[in-house]
């Protein structure tokens, strides 16, 4: 580092020194530890005679590409709240935008399911003859429907395009159902055990929830999603509602029970594996 | 040849949508050309891979479509006759969607891509729009667009004048023909305009069949001497022109005042099941 020895009155003097060959080679090669290379990129901003310096030991091609990102940075469009809450979160670009193009893992779908739940938590308080059994009747059915109406020709108007598309049909659809999941689940959870407190209540749907959604998943190969979704949560709903029809049970969410729904999911899971070249 | 297609046959349920078709293409622009329900869209869809044949084999740029789907997807571009579009996304966030599909990750490539595509259809300026604000013309120019991501070998059309109007569609024809001059663009249309101005060979499609394949000139020629003008309805097929006088194709009766047939004329014979050139 030099001492500068600018003429008096030079607007630069107040730099007090100037980049020397060394540091100019070694900055443009990106070895200058941060602080001094933020030091320097200060000073070159108001000295024109260090920039000359710098100008023929920066390659072209680099400074193309610099101006390039800029240029990227600036006239690519700002993503959507979701996606931009996705990037923040650790998920990578593309994955972000494959999931923001599910409309159940957009706000109108996630905060209608969240209300619902709620109400079904409220009610599960109270000591109607109903109150106890609806949060946990509805809750699995909430993923299995959401993961259904993020894939699938229904539900997803560019299906047919990424049918003919190399991207893994099969992937985009577990990236979609892994989201949904998150998001289902997680806002179940917190409106459980914020309304009812640490019952077994709060986790006692969470094996229906996966059998249900993994069940869906599967039929998928033979049926829409929505159909096959639509048509186990049914089943699921008259199953809760036969075994409550004369008294409150929880004859659905006993122990044998949870183990059946473990069953289904591994099973249901297994065979969507093997099968997965039907999904593309 | 580009594709290659022998034999292919698909039934849905006892309906026949395919019934032993083969034809060629090459590199320019081929027309499928048919009434509806003549098969068009099922072997579009085949061609994109989107959908399995009950028989017959397809070869796409020289690849088997059965066993090298992937391969053939990194080369084809496809837009669907009902091409489905994420409102929510702005055009640039749309087309990015299905370069991701397309297996474009890297971010910047992926981005200097979408611009390309969107510029060579003419969307630049409205690259930031919401898709949903766009006219319907805009649209099939945002599904060209997308089509064209990866610089395509073999371009999938189904139906893309459809609902346009005259100015459109006269744009759209410009866009196809440029499309054509480096690729193979396989058309699908019900509109004999479009094969006449677009191009270099054609297809007829009736049935599930394959009722013609060559050059539009050799289409036309099939009404040779078919084609005649009267004051009285006559012929297989007559209808009443701007002029007062009947235009007639069959056979046409000793002494007729015969016309320059059009492409339509020859179409028409072929749907209207007169084997055409058999008695000229």
């Amino acid at each position: 580092m030099n001492q500068h020895t600018d003429r008096p009155g030079d607007r630069y003097m107040q730099t007090g020194w100037h980049m020397d060959d060394d540091m100019t080679a070694m900055y443009a090669e990106g070895l200058l530890s941060p602080t001094t290379a933020a030091s320097v990129e200060a000073h070159l901003l108001a000295c024109a005679r260090c920039r000359e310096l710098l100008k023929p030991r920066v390659a072209q091609p680099r400074l193309d590409r610099i101006w390039d990102e800029i240029v990227d940075v600036v006239d690519a469009p700002a993503p959507g709240p979701f996606e931009r809450l996705l990037r923040l979160a650790g998920v990578r670009h593309h994955v972000a935008r494959l999931l923001a193009a599910a409309q159940s893992l957009r706000l109108p779908w996630l905060a209608g399911t969240s209300l619902t739940l709620f109400f079904a938590a409220l009610a599960a308080g109270e000591t109607t003859r109903w109150g106890g059994i609806v949060f946990l009747a509805l809750a699995p059915i909430v993923p299995a429907l959401g993961v259904s109406l993020a894939y699938g020709r229904g539900a997803d108007p560019t299906y047919e395009i990424g049918l003919a598309a190399p991207y893994s049909a099969f992937k985009v659809m577990l990236l979609r159902a892994a989201a949904v999941l998150i998001t289902s689940v997680v806002p179940a959870l917190v409106i459980g055990v914020a309304l009812l407190g640490q019952t077994w209540t709060v986790v006692g749907w969470l094996l229906p929830a996966l059998a249900l959604t993994s069940l869906s998943l599967l039929l998928s190969r033979w049926f829409e999603p929505v159909h096959a979704a639509g048509g186990v949560s049914a089943l699921w709903l008259a199953g809760v509602l036969w075994t409550n029809l004369h008294a409150p049970s929880l004859a659905m969410f006993g122990g044998a029970e949870q183990l059946a729904y473990l069953i289904i999911t591994v099973v249901s899971g297994g065979l969507l594996f093997l099968g997965r070249e039907e999904f593309s | 040849m580009s594709v290659v297609v022998e034999g292919l046959t698909k039934a849905y349920g006892r309906s026949r949508a395919l019934d032993g078709l083969s034809f060629s293409a090459y590199q320019g622009v081929t027309g499928l050309l048919g009434p509806n329900g003549a098969g068009k869209t099922t072997l579009i869809r085949m061609l994109a891979t989107a959908l399995a044949p009950d028989g017959g084999t397809i070869r796409l740029l020289g690849m088997d479509s059965a066993r090298d789907q992937a391969a053939i997807r990194r080369r084809l571009g496809y837009l669907p006759q009902e091409t489905g579009y994420h409102r929510a996304f702005t055009v640039f966030e749309f087309v990015d969607y299905v370069a991701i599909l397309k297996e474009m990750v890297d971010r910047r490539a992926r981005h200097d891509e979408v611009r390309r595509v969107l510029a060579e259809v003419g969307l630049s300026d409205v690259s930031h729009k919401k898709i949903r604000a766009l006219s319907g013309g805009m649209r099939r120019r945002v599904g060209i667009a997308q089509a064209l991501l990866g610089e395509p070998a073999l371009v999938l059309l189904d139906e893309p004048t459809v609902g346009l109007d005259p100015e459109q569609r006269l744009r759209f024809r410009e866009l196809i023909s440029r499309i054509g001059e480096d690729r193979t663009v396989i058309l699908s249309t019900h509109q004999t305009e479009d094969v006449t101005a677009l191009c270099a060979r054609v297809v007829v499609l009736k049935g599930g069949r394959q009722v013609f394949e060559g050059t539009p000139a050799e289409l036309r020629a099939l009404a040779d001497g078919h084609t005649w003008l009267s004051d009285e309805r006559s012929g297989v097929l007559s209808w009443r022109t701007g002029e007062g006088l009947f235009r007639n194709l069959g056979d046409a009766p000793a002494g007729s005042r015969l016309v320059e047939p059009t492409i339509e004329d020859g179409y028409l014979l072929l749907l209207g099941g007169i084997p055409a050139g058999a008695t000229r």
